[in-house]
């Protein structure tokens, strides 16, 4: 498949024959350049750190390409891929079209543009893309699968090593194409927390022992027909796990995928037992392995990385004019578009999570600053503090707060402030700062200029805290009687403290630990989260709490293990006959049986034995759920082991006894946020 | 790129990986589709994955300028909440959903089941006209049938043609005079002459002339008498007796086009007896079936009668959640619904059906006091009754017992039981095939 001619970073330019619509890219490439190299700078001002980005300019069908392949250019031929791009194209046939902003990680991230957006899209695009690049860079979690993971090309050998197997005249395509679904069924079934480690696709894997009991074998020179029906291969497979009498695998393996890869097999109908897997095979598995392991650290932190480059993004384009007021129209409404999508939305958790994140840091240090003054303490901190007057000592100071270009002359030396390269440089007319005041600056500069407490939504921040945090910030003071007065302990405020925490969370965190630490009651009540449950008793779902102990739990399970629940390879000697035996690790939320037996199907294909998959499934019973409506109370479910086997023609499911499935049920997790009672 | 290659992959894939229609109807979810809306949307089933029960799982909103209260009702969680993967540029965890019409519904039904239901037209909503087939006598001249005109004329002549000179011949035989010659023509030899004939020909012979022959027989055997087809074809066709009473004048055939018309009642139990699953397998049988009758009429029409001890209409959206405190009298249903049938749907005009559906109670002789009574008054295709029994049967509930003994000869009263999703599709099939032997 070749390359159209337009895909080329904007800065590289050849001697190719350009075509009207080469000419259309370019000269739109020519239009950002100026908005690429300006955000980039600005990023770093505010202290980002992004890989270096290419842009590329595209058309409308190469985005929605773009889209439906993960943002790559190449991937393995599949179906899915048409699925997405047919749903896209549906979307903005009928929602109208977004502004996508398709950005991967890589080093150097590969960024794109439709040709068609607006200047104010592609500005808004261009900022929100520094962010990614800078999270992606910066991130401890993407170092898991690798700094430098050279991904578009990855990607593109991964494409051409699939088709070459799809094209292979030894190969039937269609088996090519299931095994790729089978594989993609637990995609998610990996150790997303260990770093990726490929498993050679050479080497013996079925152990040293199994080699050395065949050799023994052979040394008995036994004649084939006995070799045959006494230490036929099954026996064979049997002693190598039995010799060494202990459960394999050790511990049960969370990374399904790479122990199918290391032991699957796959069954041959017409010999009707298993037999080692096709070179292909074992390679795609791999292959499908890894790209499940890179696109992995995306998926863990979506609600931190997308909150994040829209936090920065309206930085830059909102707060410091990115966008002139004519754009920042287009903008505001494609934020809002954006924001508003239904349901959940990661963008807008993110994005929320992330200003209270940077509020509450400062106003943690205002507080500290405010408790060292003689007299307040945190019982009469109300009290004590006029909160007006504490604002507007916050307020930046005019020299950060605007730029006259007309009064530079004025501006004093040795501000830590300044950035005096830029200053010189617009004295000589060579910046221009009225486009651009925020390169007067540096990162203190833009740091208190952008200072959120005193931001018209954020000033009732500060007289908000609660006793129960004044106290426990009190709680590690040392010296509380450093300053005079009020005015003195603001002076001393480092305006710094929201950006610089910010940036050590977005180094460490993770969706899980992200919510997990900084989800609080308050964030709660400010932006009206809720859980809900469905309710049996009424058929419906039904609002159940607004505690952040609540929301919290909710979204972890929405974020935990990427949202799925945990399954692990428990046995692989089940029934003592190289059965694989997979736990359903139950956290109190029942698993979706129909989906996990067709799921089992897929994993037979890549055993070549049975399969078995234990659980706790929750039963309700209709005598139950009638009495619950009317007492107005929800049912109790009970809850039973449950095994399913899948044999490779049929399924077995049975009730099993709860000592076999305790140790699967978790005693410290409760999902449930459903009322004791529901409000009449 | 290879895209072009995967859209064509997943057109094909979809087609092939939609949801079977039996599991579909047993286990899928209906609430997409409505009889008034077109298209049923079958979810294409994707790769499937380890993945928590939905309802299980709760979540997470977030209220527009305020949170709902606890135990207030929150809706279906919008699709998006949360658990897809990836940007908002590729929610990949979203089904796709294959669109199917009512009547590629009822095409795949009739095959996954082996049905062939014959919708009879009735009421007649158009002519339209046909090929210049059909005659009348009377028309405008240039759609006269002239050929049937010279036909009708023909056969005329040669049923009026006589050989003038044979029975010329008999009058000159000595002695017979016209009566005898008469007598002779009509009864020996078949020859439509007629009276008034003979006798201006027996004037104008003379009196020699009128004893030529001595016998009969002397007379046949000078005389040969001459067929009629050879004489015209001697003579040739001189004059056709063209006859008023033989014009015909052709006009189109008129075709009535008959709307195949069908009204649907669909009745209720929706008294306190009837538990979420027994509403859930009501509808989960119900549904399919005004789908399927959607989809084989060409005009569909429904009525929901929801009944406990009185009955009501309600609105489809109503139809399956509804449910009441008081006991349960299905006669009241059936009242209903014959008062709505004979109102707006004349039997002549319209193909009719009636399901209705509970848990097989009611109230002591009503069965057989007024339902069946009511159910014979009621013409209709077919009539069902429909027992959602998920726990085995109650004692007193002999309601659809009572049905099907009374009409057990019957070939349009159906009865059949479900007691759980996986009957759902058999009960259907039960329904319909049971007008489908009346045919």
């Amino acid at each position: 498949m070749s390359e159209r001619p337009q895909n080329k970073p904007m800065s590289e330019s050849d001697d190719t024959i350009y075509t009207p619509e080469d000419i259309r890219m370019q000269r739109e490439a020519a239009k950002l350049e100026e908005p690429v190299e300006k955000a980039n700078q600005l990023a770093r001002k505010l202290g980002l750190d992004p890989y270096p980005v290419n842009y590329w300019i595209v058309d409308y069908d190469e985005m929605n390409e773009l889209i439906a392949y993960g943002g790559f250019q190449q991937r393995y031929p599949h179906w899915r891929w048409g699925m997405t791009y047919d749903r896209q194209q549906k979307q903005s046939q009928f929602l109208g079209g977004k502004a996508f902003e398709i950005v991967n990680n890589d080093n150097p991230s590969h960024a794109f543009l439709q040709v068609s957006n607006s200047l104010a899209d592609q500005k808004a695009v261009i900022t929100h893309v520094e962010a990614h690049a800078d999270f992606f860079a910066n991130n401890e979690w993407f170092a898991l699968f690798s700094r430098d993971p050279n991904a578009a090309a990855q990607l593109a050998r991964h494409a051409e090593t699939i088709r070459g197997y799809m094209h292979d005249p030894e190969i039937d395509r269609s088996e090519v194409e299931r095994f790729i679904d089978h594989i993609l069924s637990l995609e998610d079934n990996i150790d997303q927390y260990r770093p990726y480690e490929p498993i050679s696709t050479d080497g013996d894997e079925n152990g040293p022992e199994l080699a050395a009991l065949e050799d023994q074998l052979e040394e008995l020179e036994l004649s084939e027909e006995v070799k045959r029906q006494v230490f036929d291969e099954e026996w064979l497979e049997s002693q190598e796990v039995d010799e060494t009498d202990v459960t394999f695998p050790p511990e049960p393996e969370p990374d399904i995928l790479g122990f199918l890869r290391a032991h699957g097999k796959q069954y041959d109908e017409d010999a009707e037992k298993a037999v080692e897997m096709e070179d292909w095979q074992k390679d795609i598995l791999e292959i499908l392995r890894r790209e499940a392991y890179y696109f992995a650290p995306q998926k863990l932190t979506k609600v931190l990385n997308e909150g994040w480059a829209s936090y920065w993004e309206s930085l830059m384009m909102a707060d410091e004019n990115f966008a002139d007021s004519q754009e920042f129209i287009t903008y505001a409404d494609h934020m809002s578009r954006v924001l508003a999508s239904p349901g959940l939305n990661p963008y807008s958790l993110g994005l929320q999570l992330w200003q209270y994140v940077e509020s509450s840091e400062n106003r943690r240090q205002v507080v500290e600053q405010l408790l060292c003054v003689k007299g307040v303490t945190w019982r009469n901190f109300h009290e004590m503090v006029d909160f007006e007057e504490v604002l507007a000592l916050l307020e930046p100071e005019d020299l950060v707060a605007s730029v006259d270009t007309d009064r530079l002359d004025v501006i004093p030396e040795g501000d830590p402030r300044i950035d005096y390269e830029t200053l010189a440089q617009a004295r000589d007319g060579d910046v221009d700062l009225e486009r651009y005041p925020w390169m007067l600056f540096t990162y203190d500069g833009l740091a208190e200029r952008h200072y959120s407490l005193v931001k018209p939504q954020n000033r009732g921040y500060l007289s908000r805290i609660s006793l129960d945090e004044l106290e426990r910030i009190s709680r590690y003071m040392f010296d509380d009687e450093k300053y005079e007065t009020i005015e003195k302990a603001i002076d001393a405020v480092d305006y710094t403290v929201g950006w610089d925490r910010m940036r050590e969370i977005r180094e460490s965190h993770n969706d899980v630990t992200f919510l997990d630490e900084f989800l609080t009651q308050e964030f709660v009540d400010e932006q009206n989260y809720f859980t809900y449950e469905y309710a049996r008793s009424s058929g419906d779902y039904r609002a159940t709490s607004t505690d952040y102990r609540d929301v919290k739990k909710k979204l972890m399970l929405q974020f935990t293990n990427f949202g799925k629940p945990t399954v692990v390879v428990a046995d692989a000697n089940y029934r003592n006959r190289n059965e694989l035996l997979l736990e359903h690790r139950y956290n109190g939320v029942a698993l979706d049986i129909g989906q996990a037996k067709d799921v089992l199907k897929r994993v037979f294909e890549l055993w070549g034995r049975p399969v078995a998959l234990r659980t706790i499934k929750k039963e309700y019973d209709d005598h139950d759920i009638e009495v619950a409506r009317r007492r107005n109370k929800e049912p109790e479910a009970r809850e039973v082991g449950w095994e399913i086997r899948y044999t490779g023609n049929e399924f077995e499911e049975e009730k099993v006894e709860w000592e076999t499935v305790e140790h699967l049920g978790a005693t410290d997790i409760d999902y449930d946020t459903k009322p004791e009672e529901w409000l009449a | 790129m290879g895209l072009r290659e995967d859209l064509e992959r997943f057109r094909e894939v979809g087609e092939q990986r939609r949801q079977d229609l039996a599991e579909f109807i047993q286990y899928g979810d209906l609430s997409g589709g409505r009889p008034d809306q077109i298209k049923i949307p079958i979810k294409i089933v994707d790769l499937p994955e380890f993945a928590y029960e939905k309802r299980d799982m709760g979540g997470v909103g977030q209220g527009d300028g305020g949170t709902p209260e606890p135990g207030e009702p929150v809706g279906q969680p919008e699709p998006g909440d949360g658990d897809e993967e990836g940007d908002p540029g590729e929610e990949s965890a979203e089904h796709e959903y294959y669109e199917m019409d009512p009547e590629e519904f009822a095409e795949e039904l009739d095959e996954e089941l082996g049905l062939d239901l014959d919708p009879k037209g009735k009421e007649v909503t158009e002519e339209i006209e046909g090929d210049f087939t059909d005659i009348t006598r009377t028309g405008p001249t240039g759609t006269l049938d002239f050929e049937r005109l010279f036909k009708e004329g023909l056969k005329r002549k040669l049923a009026m043609d006589f050989d003038e000179e044979y029975v010329r011949a008999a009058l000159q035989i000595d002695g017979w005079g016209p009566d005898r010659v008469f007598e002779w023509a009509r009864t020996e030899e078949s020859i439509p002459v007629s009276r008034a004939w003979i006798v201006d020909a027996y004037e104008g012979l003379s009196a020699d002339e009128r004893t030529t022959y001595g016998s009969l027989a002397e007379m046949e055997a000078t005389v040969e008498r001459e067929p009629t087809p050879a004489r015209i074809r001697r003579e040739g066709i001189k004059d056709i007796p063209f006859r008023r009473e033989d014009e015909r004048y052709r006009y189109p055939e008129i075709i009535e086009e008959r709307e195949k018309n069908v009204v649907v009642v669909n009745i209720r139990d929706v008294s306190g007896s009837m538990r979420q699953k027994k509403r859930e397998l009501v509808e989960r049988t119900f549904t399919p079936l005004d789908w399927y009758l959607q989809g084989k009429y060409d005009n569909a029409e429904f009525i929901y009668i929801a009944h406990d001890a009185d009955a009501w209409e309600v609105d489809r959206g109503d139809f399956f959640g509804i449910r009441s405190g008081g006991g349960t009298k299905i006669s009241s249903a059936y009242a209903l619904a014959k008062e709505r049938l004979d109102e707006e749907y004349p039997w002549a005009e319209w193909n009719r059906y009636v399901f209705a559906a509970g848990d097989s109670e009611n109230s002591s002789n009503d069965t057989s006091e007024n339902v069946i009574p009511l159910m014979e008054e009621i013409d209709a295709n077919l009539h069902a009754y429909v027992e959602t029994q998920p726990t085995g049967n109650a004692i007193n509930a002999t309601h659809a017992e009572e049905v099907n003994d009374h009409f057990a000869d019957s070939d349009n009263v159906a009865v059949a039981y479900v007691s759980s999703p996986e009957d759902v599709t058999d009960a259907i099939y039960e329904i319909l095939s049971t007008e489908q032997n009346d045919e």
